[in-house]
């Protein structure tokens, strides 16, 4: 059984930027469940980095303390040897693969590790039962969704065997049914084979019978200290959604179906979205959410029509459509198209749509309210993920199409930033009149602030709770 | 895995013919050889049942290529000018066919995988190539999300702007340190021995087809000199 240990450790990006952790001590039980909860940019995922001995290898400086693997510091181990002890599940579902196929990205892992090819093959074909994946063996990894893509990076760490998983806001871009699937499986393996499991996550759903070290991330201090389990309880109930919609819609679409690859996603369906409101766009991971909003916007064939205003939008050159219908991908960083958060900012608030709207100062505000502003010269890459998340969604926010298609723009937030940024939504979509749906797996702290929710399921939508 | 498949040419051999029938071509002054390697090249395409219409397009791409070379020639050559044509006309063909016999006949997988085994190529690279493969289609997309993010904005990127490029470059080069931390992570260690569950023989007669065709091409180009 591995243990792992951290004492003293301080850690920095380089010598002149901030202290990111500073003297955190934490000892992983082995055969544990553990947690980490913290607001992001708190260092969670530098934490996670560190222990799996990436950092400072990739970055940064270790300039106070130790990381120990069974008494031995863990960057000093060779990654086969470390690989068998220690592995990681990374936020970014799709980057974290080499290989093209499901069988082909674990045989590669299982021959980093030397092992012989007769147990290699065993290997494989007993993880993939063992998470049911058997008929995704020959996939290939990109078509796959962000809930499945963790599971085969999950599969990949089981069957190299290593003892503590490390898992970095492993859930950003799953689905409810996708998580519980996770975290059952998670659970079972702690059980069954004593493996010690460390999470971070900003949703506390779903953990209060798993968890036995609650840990938080002390962003004054810079630490980590064990917080006691009642937290978990606390956990709010969603407020059920009570759809009640507009008449006036100035966007809509007829007949509109659509298929990936040979799968049929939407059989003909229409809908006006209603002026001055906030839907959420629910259903299950890879039914079609992020299929809907490209096709609104233009970005792949569909069959039937898009409407603006009355009229169908085909014959609209995309240059034009990228001003009445505006997108917020999933994937923050697609978004950014400069290189520091200012820039982004100061390009949108040149090109707004709505320049008596967004002010100088209504925008400063808005970065401080989102707690950008010490942020603000840093390039966007650099950012954390929540941070990537807050400067996109306020970008788009500020150019004011009015059509506004939020594609998970909560991932990843910490219970605060998602309020704020939920907040800001909502003000702009009744301060401009616009028409808008969010793509949300995260529904605590959103459903109250939604008007009708629209569910996505067996190829339809259809209105829930009117 | 592979292997059963085919009785074909390894990768590694299929290289090393390309890469010493190419170079000897540089220097060699023979239509009738350079066209010897055509038809040959050819009638292995054919053996290995590569489809008939990628043969088809691919000579039909390559002709404004060989008409170019051979014209040039034709105008404003000195000496023999018909023969000079006819050379570098034949040559575009010859460079063409040497490099499908590799590409047209085994995956990059396989290429890059049998290089690392026969021809100690290292395995890092082998890996940073296909993770960058297997990612090609993904920069494609990214191609075309960079410039309607961008339109999104009020900005427009056209395909000759530097912009757009300097963004897919600060793109990829965030996605190769993800990619190469999560390979650490799931246990990649450089200049440390691998499994190979990839299985890629190379019998000692391959060997010496490659030999002989060397041998024989160099005896003809540079000894015989055939027109």
């Amino acid at each position: 059984m591995a243990v792992l240990s951290i004492s003293n450790l301080t850690f920095s990006y380089a010598k002149t930027r901030p202290t990111i952790l500073n003297t955190v001590n934490l000892n992983l039980e082995s055969g544990s469940f553990n947690l980490l909860i913290g607001p992001s940019g708190s260092g969670k995922s530098t934490l996670f980095k560190l222990m799996a001995g990436l950092y400072p290898e990739y970055g940064g400086k270790i300039t106070a303390g130790t990381i120990k693997l069974n008494g031995q510091s863990v960057s000093t181990l060779v990654p086969y040897e470390r690989a068998k002890h220690i592995a990681m599940l990374f936020q970014n579902p799709s980057r974290q693969f080499a290989m093209r196929t499901v069988k082909e990205q674990l045989i590669f892992a299982l021959e980093n590790l030397q092992l012989s090819p007769q147990s290699i093959t065993d290997l494989v074909t007993a993880t993939l039962h063992q998470l049911g994946l058997e008929s995704f063996k020959d996939r290939q990894l990109l078509t796959l969704s962000g809930g499945e893509q963790q599971r085969v990076a999950l599969a990949t760490v089981i069957a190299m065997g290593s003892d503590i998983i490390l898992l970095d806001e492993p859930f950003a871009n799953v689905d409810q049914n996708g998580r519980r699937t996770l975290l059952t499986d998670l659970k079972n393996m702690q059980i069954t084979q004593g493996k010690t499991i460390f999470i971070s996550d900003h949703d506390l759903t779903g953990y209060q019978d798993l968890v036995d070290h609650l840990y938080e991330v002390d962003t004054v201090q810079k630490n980590i200290n064990e917080i006691n389990q009642t937290r978990l309880n606390s956990v709010t109930r969603e407020t059920p959604v009570h759809s009640k919609l507009n008449a006036a819609s100035v966007f809509g679409w007829h007949d509109l179906s659509f298929t990936a690859a040979t799968r049929t996603l939407l059989t003909p369906h229409s809908f006006h979205l209603p002026e001055g409101q906030l839907g959420l766009l629910s259903g299950a991971n890879g039914i079609g959410k992020s299929t809907l909003f490209a096709a609104l916007s233009h970005q792949i064939n569909y069959q039937g029509q898009v409407l603006y205003k009355n009229k169908a939008s085909e014959r609209i050159r995309i240059k034009q459509w990228a001003r009445i219908v505006g997108l917020v991908f999933q994937n923050s960083t697609d978004q950014f198209i400069k290189l520091t958060a200012q820039d982004e900012i100061s390009l949108s608030h040149q090109n707004t749509l709505q320049p008596h709207y967004w002010t100088e100062r209504r925008i400063k505000s808005a970065v401080r309210k989102l707690h950008l502003s010490e942020v603000m010269d840093h390039v966007s890459y650099q950012l954390s993920g929540g941070q990537q998340k807050k400067l996109q969604v306020l970008s788009m926010l500020i150019m004011s199409q009015p059509i506004l298609l939020l594609d998970e723009p909560l991932a990843g937030l910490d219970a605060v930033s998602l309020k704020n940024v939920m907040e800001l939504v909502r003000r702009t979509v009744i301060d401009l009149n616009l028409s808008s749906l969010i793509i949300s797996h995260q529904r605590i702290g959103v459903t109250e602030l939604i008007d009708y929710e629209l569910n996505f399921a067996n190829q339809a939508l259809t209105i829930q709770g009117g | 895995m592979l292997s059963e498949r085919k009785k074909q040419l390894n990768a590694t051999i299929l290289t090393v013919i390309m890469l010493g029938i190419g170079l000897q071509i540089a220097f060699s002054r023979s239509v009738s050889l350079n066209v010897i390697v055509v038809l040959i090249c050819l009638l292995y395409l054919l053996y290995c049942r590569t489809s008939f219409k990628k043969i088809f397009v691919m000579l039909l791409v390559a002709f404004p290529l060989a008409l170019g070379s051979w014209w040039s020639f034709i105008m404003f050559g000195t000496g023999d000018t018909w023969h000079s044509a006819w050379i570098y006309g034949t040559r575009v063909y010859a460079y063409l066919l040497l490099g499908s016999i590799l590409t047209m006949t085994v995956s990059v997988k396989e290429l890059l995988i049998s290089l690392s085994i026969h021809a100690k190529l290292s395995e890092t690279f082998v890996y940073g190539l296909l993770a960058s493969f297997n990612m090609l289609s993904r920069i494609r997309q990214q191609f075309k999300l960079i410039q309607y993010s961008a339109q999104m904005r009020g900005k427009n990127y056209r395909l000759w702007q530097p912009a757009l490029y300097l963004r897919i470059i600060i793109v990829a080069l965030h996605w190769s340190e993800d990619l190469a931390e999560a390979m650490s992570s799931q246990g990649f260690s450089e200049g440390f021995p691998r499994t190979r569950m990839f299985n890629d023989p190379l019998p000692k007669w391959q060997l010496g087809i490659a030999i002989i065709v060397l041998v024989l091409h160099f005896g003809a180009a540079f000894l015989l000199r055939p027109w």
